[in-house]
């Protein structure tokens, strides 16, 4: 079952999910997981991996690695993304570099 | 999504996080409402309410005050209610200050007290007193 982590929840440390994750609570460390959603009140700090998708609604400072990036209109992002697909919605505020790549690895992270 | 529809009440947070049978979390949780645990948590964690499921495996120290042990469970308990369901595996100390209940084939070992914080204020504040008394008697 995929995991809901509420608003009025903080975790500090690294996550790992082999299911969907949806985060509207504050969460400092490395995100991996096959579906990384974030919700309006969604911070986060720290790197996230997903092998499908992000969707992407809160604030979001690290690095984004998908297949598939889409950022919301309330979105707030600072960082480097890589994927194959990516969507912006109108009003997301983003200071990032992007790459489009044919494969998703953890390079740049190096 | 249920969480969806109570946005415009931005203080309070209807239904309850819940960590799946696959989460894996390193690190510290802190939750000022409930959260059902399913997957493997290695840390303290700090909630309202905490219940840890059959698959859920938690090691660390849990601060509560309603918690809730179905699963696994390495690591001292301090909360004012415990309950513990008849699959419960706790190593571990438990500390309560009112109820605790364990239901027939939890599997526990550790130590089992009974807080009351008061009691011990109390007593703090009696020496006080007795140590100001001694002061003004001298």
């Amino acid at each position: 079952m995929p995991s809901v982590i509420l608003r009025d929840t903080n975790l500090h440390g690294n996550i790992t999910e082999k299911d969907s994750i949806t985060i509207d609570g504050i969460v400092v460390g490395e995100i991996k997981a096959e579906e990384v959603i974030i919700l309006e009140n969604g911070n986060i700090t720290g790197d996230i991996t997903a092998d499908n998708n992000i969707e992407a609604g809160g604030q979001v400072t690290g690095d984004l690695y998908s297949e598939r990036i889409h950022l919301n209109n309330s979105a707030k992002i600072r960082g480097k993304l890589s994927h194959r697909n990516l969507v912006v919605d109108e009003g997301a505020q983003l200071e990032i570099v992007s790459s489009t790549r044919k494969k998703i690895t953890n390079n740049n992270k190096e | 999504m249920f969480f969806k529809s109570d946005k415009k009440n931005q203080d309070q947070v209807r239904g309850f996080s819940h960590l799946g049978e696959n989460f894996r979390f390193d690190g510290e949780i802190d939750c000022k409402g409930e959260i059902e645990i399913a997957g493997k948590i290695k840390g303290n964690v700090k909630a309202k309410k905490l219940r840890i499921l059959e698959t859920g495996i938690v090691k660390g120290i849990v601060q509560a005050e309603d918690v809730e042990v179905l699963g696994h469970m390495v690591g001292n308990i301090d909360s004012k209610n415990i309950y513990i369901g008849n699959k419960g595996v706790i190593r571990g100390n438990l500390h309560f200050e009112n109820n605790l209940t364990v239901l027939e084939g939890a599997d526990i070992s550790g130590h089992v007290q009974k807080n009351k914080k008061d009691k011990v204020k109390r007593s703090d504040t009696d020496k006080v007193k007795y140590l100001e008394h001694n002061k003004i008697a001298s």
